[in-house]
């Protein structure tokens, strides 16, 4: 048995409004997620393209095991060109979309061209009979929640939905991608990071609406060893620490403490708050309000993901995680976590990346045009100002950089453009050297190192180690918190071609991955002088007085593939 | 003497230092070894009261520790393994 066969891809075509089903090739049958998608960006998209132009290619790529019953491993990456950093981005994100696409047996979804008529909005609707795009004007400008809930009445149960909210529809570079999850199919779910919002708005493609029906988990060719594989992870996570069973929030006190949970615009590691943004509150709220914990996609053991209710007992927001408490929490002064579940809904909503959009208020704030701790002005501000397109709100939607210029201030931390996330590049400088070097710009789910007391001989090899691990996972469709190796991921790949994957494979597949995306990059016209952060990463002293100062001799060494050693193949993915 | 393995995010105090042997019979006794070693360890691992952060959880020889766990007795070829919750999100 060869394991699933008769795999495709859908290509849209935005400026005749066409879906047309292609074959699979096989030779990329170990290619998913963002390898999948660097890999067809490289071939079909020009570099030098307008990102909001007719020329950039976005992609939907489930990864590799997505559709199967291996546990946790429905992710779906979003790929194109980015509006942000004017390189190539990756972003993706859990929920039912990568689950249903591939139940389908679609590899991905290509989009392409741009409707005449930038003012028409379409949806692409995939189920087991074929793709097509369906006009949908009746939905412009709806937030996402009301455009879900309103998809839910129109479709059937067993749908899900990928959507951009009025932040994408407006081509603002921080727009996010928002997937529903299992439960509510609430657009929860966001592939927030570089702006690909505003490339499936540029598109005029409002919605896609995935229906599996009743179609089956897809079968591997080693159906005994896959299913072994499959009890024997189950049983080996929820048997250990189960780390994130508390979701992400609960990290709050662990990076203050390591002076990486940015307070006012990044001038400090700690935050005087960080007890009240603590996600140990969130858990204690479920008690009286309701809420808890969940999976956002089936097959999830992990179950990383809160329901956040209101005081009310209403539901408020989900996937309320540490990186939206850091940056429109501690990094605008913001004090309560309820007013971050307020702000992290807003933007939701909007359709808009949390963590670019609380770097870019804290700008704001920073250059004295909004007062810090401000959350219902920063609320305005997501759910008024930016879909309403004042100038201030379409700089705030423009991301942090964009900010810095309409308040002409000059202290923007970012890398490459995009913002820099909670984990700080000064006291965890092996993360900063990812920053400086990961074709996504500053981004901690490229290669993320937590670990302060690192030498400086190691900091390129660990960020290319953390970097290519992080890229094979992230092409799987396992989620990061699974927290897989690479022997781990070859060995459901073996098992569900029915052929062994060896670690050399397995390793050359993330490295070309890497290589694929710095080539993107470098046609796009990146040099190594973009290899480097915002001059306050170097000037601005922060915890024990630490700055980024990781000479560039060895920060390119980076492109340089080392020898893989045995820790490589046992290194869990982290982000 | 009983091993304590560090994980990379409290590398800082020990200054990348990974794993170490010290003289101690119990948990605690453990643990403040490697403070006296390493001062600033051992508040990234036990609160103001003492007590273990809930975001830390420790395992001797590879099973958690969950009662009561400072006052756990260590024998000299016990490994302790001190893990933290890191996570992006």
């Amino acid at each position: 048995m060869a394991g699933p066969t008769g795999d495709k891809m859908i290509i849209v075509d935005m400026t005749k409004q066409t879906a047309a089903i292609e074959p699979f090739p096989d030779a990329w049958k170990l290619l998913g997620g963002r390898a999948l998608s660097a890999k067809i960006l490289l071939r079909e998209c020009d570099p030098e393209c307008d990102p909001l132009g007719p020329d950039n290619t976005l992609v939907m790529a489930p990864g590799v095991l997505s559709g199967t019953a291996a546990p946790t491993s429905g992710r779906i990456s979003i790929g194109g060109k980015s509006p942000l950093t004017g390189g190539i981005k990756e972003a993706n994100a859990g929920g039912q979309p990568g689950q249903h696409l591939m139940k389908l047996g679609i590899r991905a979804i290509v989009v392409k061209g741009q409707p005449a008529d930038a003012s028409k909005r379409f949806g692409l609707e995939v189920t087991a009979e074929g793709a097509k795009v369906v006009p949908a004007d009746a939905y412009r400008g709806q937030l996402n929640y009301e455009l879900c809930e309103n998809l839910s009445k129109k479709y059937p149960k067993t749908a899900s939905f990928i959507s951009c909210g009025p932040a994408g529809e407006m081509r603002l570079a921080g727009a996010s991608v928002a997937c529903t999850d299992q439960d509510n199919r609430y657009p929860a779910r966001h592939a927030a990071r570089g702006g690909l919002g505003a490339v499936m708005g540029s598109k005029g493609l409002k919605y896609v609406m995935v229906d599996a029906g009743k179609k089956s988990v897809r079968q591997p060719a080693d159906r005994k060893g896959f299913g072994e594989l499959c009890k024997e992870y189950t049983k080996g996570y929820l048997g250990g620490p189960q780390m994130f069973k508390h979701g992400t929030s609960s990290v709050v006190p662990v990076a203050n403490m390591l002076h990486t949970f940015p307070y006012k615009n990044r001038t400090s590691g700690q935050s005087p708050d960080a007890k009240t943004l603590d996600g140990a509150r969130i858990v204690e709220s479920f008690e009286s309000r309701g809420g808890g914990m969940h999976n956002c996609m089936t097959g999830c053991i992990v179950k990383c993901s809160n329901i956040v209710h209101d005081a009310e007992g209403n539901y408020k927001t989900s996937a309320l995680e540490f990186e939206t408490l850091t940056l429109l929490g501690a990094n605008c002064a913001v004090a309560s976590w309820e007013d971050v579940a307020e702000l992290d809904r807003a933007c939701d909503d909007v359709g808009l990346d949390t963590i670019e959009t609380g770097a870019a208020i804290a700008v704001l704030m920073d250059a004295g045009k909004m007062s810090w701790g401000d959350a219902k002005g920063m609320k305005s501000l997501i759910l008024q100002e930016i879909p309403g397109g004042t100038e201030r709100g379409k700089a705030i939607g423009n991301g942090a950089v964009a900010t810095g210029k309409f308040t002409s201030h000059h202290r923007v931390p970012h890398g490459k453009g995009q913002a820099i996330p909670a984990w700080d590049p000064r006291p965890l400088k092996a993360t900063g050297v990812s920053y400086c070097t990961s074709p996504m710009g500053a981004d901690h789910t490229a290669g993320l190192i937590v670990n302060p007391g690192l030498a400086p001989d190691q900091y390129a090899y660990e960020s290319q180690k953390v970097q290519l691990v992080n890229a094979v996972n992230d092409s799987s469709g396992f989620c990061q918190f699974l927290q897989c190796s690479l022997d781990d991921i070859r060995k459901f790949y073996g098992a569900l071609y029915g052929e062994e994957v060896t670690r050399e494979q397995i390793a050359d597949q993330g490295w070309e991955c890497l290589c694929d995306e710095w080539e993107f990059n470098r046609r796009a016209g990146f040099t190594q002088a973009d290899d480097r952060l915002a001059e306050c990463m170097s000037q601005d002293r922060i915890g024990a007085g630490v700055v980024f100062d990781v000479p560039p001799e060895i920060i390119q060494q980076v492109y340089t593939r080392q020898p893989a050693r045995e820790d490589m193949f046992s290194a869990k993915a982290a982000g | 003497m009983p091993s304590v393995r560090i994980p990379p995010p409290y590398r800082g105090p020990t200054q990348g230092t990974a794993e170490l042997s010290v003289e101690a019979a119990s948990v605690l006794a453990c643990l403040e070894a490697v403070e006296r070693k390493f001062p600033g360890f051992v508040a990234q691992v036990l609160d103001e009261d003492g007590n273990v952060h809930r975001f830390v959880k420790l395992f001797r020889n590879g099973s958690e520790l969950r009662r009561d766990p400072l006052a756990e007795r260590l024998a000299p070829d016990d490994e302790l393994e001190i893990v933290a919750a890191i996570a992006g999100g």
